[in-house]
């Protein structure tokens, strides 16, 4: 009875592990499934060099090439901000700040991990929105500029975090080494620290460039949303998780427009896959060294 | 270029790092701030039991607390087993094989996949494929799958930290592996399980993306009667006032965003000071 | 003289490398037999081998049979086979609970309680055998982890008897003890003797000849002699068996 009992849950076990591989499947296969037939009746080429989205037009015109850019310029000017800030704000808690502030520093930044998107995305359409847009005298401030300055707030907990775990798993033998050898302390932290912890660091970059692409309603309500090729960081624009999010109530169910929308969640489905799956390798590579 | 001396380029090092992170931290806080400055003097105990009025202009958000509150409640009742349930094969059954790699796989891109494609897989497969409707137990299916990694590495994290000396010493007096796990490791790991899920359910209850074609709706004038029913939640509500409705009055908007950002950060606290909590009190 | 335990051409490998080889050695029963030997001489791979705790290992294999009253252990049930012979770890390890459920945490999971009221009568005899009643029996229900590590091996040693093994395998039990709590965890191995059968493997060569009726001695995962102790450590037949227990190297 009791053995019996227990190859039941050790079955039930074994099923929930295999859980992951079968949402992973399905997600897929679903995006697909209704990408596929996007696809059939507009053409992969046309979709995603297509330079207008038109979508409710007759003929309706499903070109997500201003969109990807759109998605492309929000993410680099995040990560322009956010790269910089994050891994110094890393090191600073890691090798300088003392043991009690430390504690502090990485509460706040898990805090920070915890405030909801929507959140962010208000208290930036009330405050850095206008500030853009007077300070740089523009028609709006919903821009993409204003977009990158939240998102970055939104990368950096991500980014300091595993960086933080890195560094901190840099053995201990490195640097005395080095600071045995007469150097500063902070030229061991640049010098040897910063490279023995590098492939963690990548990583933290890769999944924070992850957390930005994936972002929908921040950038919903910062950006703009105009789904034109953008000529400078100050335009407005429209990302691929935008269009999804503030399209989808708006389509027929089984439509061209609702498959459309499916298949640019295809698209994004299948950038995050590569991006974490290198952030992955480089964690990996990280802990077989 | 001038050479530096060390000492100096290491004090000007040590003041970028600092302002640095004074960078990274000052959102938070301004964050929080602004919030509270703006929102506080609408929070009643009106606001928060009342149903919304005129066009939602006045009144109160109890529809979208409630809402929000049973999505995030169904949803870890169902993602929290299946975690853990998942977590403890993979950190006491899987062998270090081809299937426990492509298991990991799956779970770090699980945990990539952007919370807007989420809600894309859940109206596809939930509100309409299943034919649940726009309804709480959609919703809450979504954003379960959605938590599901994070709910399995924290898990995972939790049960490596039980030495493994204690799952030989039960071994080795014949104890069953199953038993072993259910009566030494997993009340060992309970502490740590238990803040993973308080930090998810904080983190699902701010996500608005996923729920935005699988269970939330733009106005319901009473409380949810079943897990069928369409809800409002506090997120999307809040999206709603700030950029769908002009002329709302702006403090009905941060009450709102206050009433969200208080349950988010009060569930988060508790999360990081109980950890610190059982880490310092742990037996071993 | 019964042989309660028989092993048959054991070999033992980590990754392909070989750590035991074709071992033959009888354990008889009722007696303490102690494995002596360097680091690296596979004692303590013969150890595992006996209650099967290698085979959590998956770099772990081997080949050739051990049979426990002519039962070939590999055929049996994992659990039924760790029931029947325990084993006590280098360091002691109890489990963060109380002293009390502890002792009985082995007899619960394996439903050898039938009836509540026997629990306290198996704790009190475990306890006694371990001898350690006198020192515990007012504080059973505080915590295992604030007791000293004499004690703490002594509990995990009444955790054993609590399951009413027939064989007791101990690994090094004393390596991590002061020499006043190595006399009491001697003194109950003496004890326990006389019901159960004992594999004593230790990197203590006069602890080996205190406590044991025979001794064997390992070098590089080969058996080199066994004997009764007081012949083997009198007049050992092997050169560097003498060279061991005199202290010339290991």
């Amino acid at each position: 009875m009791r053995k019996s009992l227990d190859t039941i849950i050790e079955t039930i076990i074994f099923i929930c592990g295999m859980l992951s591989i079968v949402f992973v499947v399905l997600i897929f296969g679903f995006l697909f499934k209704e990408g596929f037939a996007f696809f059939k009746d507009f053409g992969v080429s046309k979709f995603i060099t297509g330079q207008f989205w038109y979508p409710s037009s007759e003929p309706a015109s499903f070109g997500i090439l201003s969109l990807i850019l759109g998605s492309i310029l929000v993410t680099v000017g995040a990560c322009l901000i956010a790269v910089p800030i994050g891994i110094m704000t890393a090191l600073f808690i890691s090798e300088i700040a003392p043991k009690g502030v430390r504690d502090v520093l990485k509460s706040l930044v898990e805090l920070m991990a915890a405030i909801p998107s929507i959140v962010i995305g208000f208290v930036g359409m009330v405050t850095v929105v206008p500030l853009v847009k007077n300070i740089f005298n523009l028609s709006t401030g919903l821009t993409a500029f204003a977009g990158a300055i939240m998102l970055a707030f939104m990368a950096i907990p991500t980014i300091v975090t595993i960086s933080e775990d890195a560094i901190r798993s840099v053995p201990w033998q490195y640097r005395e080494g080095a600071l045995a050898l007469g150097a500063t302390k902070w030229q061991t932290i640049r010098r040897i620290v910063l490279k023995a912890a590098m492939p963690g660091i990548i990583a933290a970059i890769m999944l924070g460039i992850g957390r930005v692409i994936g972002e929908t309603m921040a950038v919903m309500m910062i950006t703009g949303n105009a789904a034109h090729i953008p000529h400078s960081i100050f335009d407005p624009v429209r990302t691929m998780t935008a269009t999804i999010a503030a399209e989808m109530g708006e389509t027929v169910r089984g439509g061209m427009h609702y498959r459309s929308l499916f298949a640019i969640g295809l698209v994004l489905f299948i950038i995050t896959f590569i991006v974490n799956f290198t952030a992955d390798l480089f964690l990996g590579k990280k802990k077989n060294r | 270029m001038i050479k530096l001396n060390p000492k100096l380029s290491q004090k000007f090092s040590y003041l970028l790092l600092c302002v640095a992170t004074i960078l990274a931290i000052v959102p938070v806080v301004v964050i929080i701030f602004i919030i509270i400055k703006n929102g506080a003097s609408v929070i009643s105990w009106e606001f928060l039991t009342s149903m919304p009025k005129n066009g939602m202009c006045g009144g109160g958000i109890l529809p979208a607390i409630v809402g929000t509150l049973s999505i995030v409640l169904c949803a870890v009742l169902i993602t929290l087993p299946i975690g853990v349930c998942a977590a403890i094969y993979l950190n006491e059954y899987a062998k270090d094989n081809l299937l426990t790699r492509i298991v990991k796989l799956a779970i770090v891109n699980l945990a990539g996949v952007p919370s807007v494609v989420y809600g894309l897989f859940g109206l596809g497969v939930f509100v309409m494929f299943l034919k649940l409707g726009v309804s709480i137990i959609a919703g809450a299916l979504t954003l379960s799958i959605m938590e599901l990694p994070v709910i399995i590495t924290t898990a995972r994290g939790a049960l490596s930290s039980v030495p493994y000396s204690f799952r030989e010493a039960s071994l080795s007096l014949g104890v069953s592996r199953w038993q072993t796990i259910r009566h030494v490791v997993l009340p060992n790991a309970l502490p740590g399980i238990l803040t993973g899920a308080i930090l998810s359910i904080a983190r699902i209850s701010g996500e608005t993306a996923p729920i935005l074609f699988t269970a939330a709706a733009f106005y319901v004038p009473h409380l949810p009667h079943s897990p069928l029913d369409q809800v409002m939640a506090l997120p999307y509500h809040l999206f709603i006032i700030s950029t769908q409705i002009p002329n709302m009055p702006k403090n009905i908007i941060y009450g709102t965003a206050l009433v969200l950002l208080m349950m988010v950060l009060t569930m988060s606290c508790v999360a990081i000071v109980a950890r610190i909590y059982f880490r310092k009190r742990r037996k071993w | 003289m019964v042989n309660k335990i028989k092993v048959e051409n054991l070999s033992c490998y980590y990754n392909e490398k070989c750590v035991l080889e074709s071992l033959n050695i009888d354990v008889v029963q009722n007696e303490i037999l102690s494995v002596i030997g360097p680091a690296n001489s596979g004692k303590t791979t013969f150890l595992r081998t006996l209650n099967r705790m290698n085979d959590l290992d998956i770099t772990y294999s081997r080949k050739g049979d051990v049979y426990l009253d002519d039962n070939n252990i590999f055929d049996m049930k994992m659990e039924d086979l760790r029931k029947r012979v325990g084993m006590l770890f280098a360091m002691p390890i109890p489990l963060p609970m109380s002293i009390y459920e502890n002792i009985i945490y082995a007899p619960k999971r394996l439903g050898l309680i039938t009836r509540k009221s026997y629990q306290d009568t198996i704790v009190e005899r475990a306890l006694k055998d371990a001898s350690l009643w006198n020192e515990v029996k007012d504080r059973l229900n505080s915590s295992a982890m604030r007791m000293s590590g004499g004690q703490q091996q002594r509990l995990c040693i009444a955790r054993i008897l609590a399951v009413n093994p027939e064989v007791i395998l101990f690994d090094e039990p004393c390596s991590g003890l002061d020499p006043v709590s190595t006399v009491k965890v001697e003194e109950s191995m003496l004890e326990l003797k006389q019901k159960y059968t004992i594999v004593l493997v230790t990197n203590n060569v006069k602890q080996a000849s205190r406590v044991s009726d025979r001794t064997a001695f390992f070098l590089t995962g080969k058996l080199v002699e066994i004997d009764k102790t007081a012949k083997l450590f009198v007049s050992p037949k092997e050169k560097t068996t003498e060279d061991y227990i005199t202290g010339r190297f290991g």
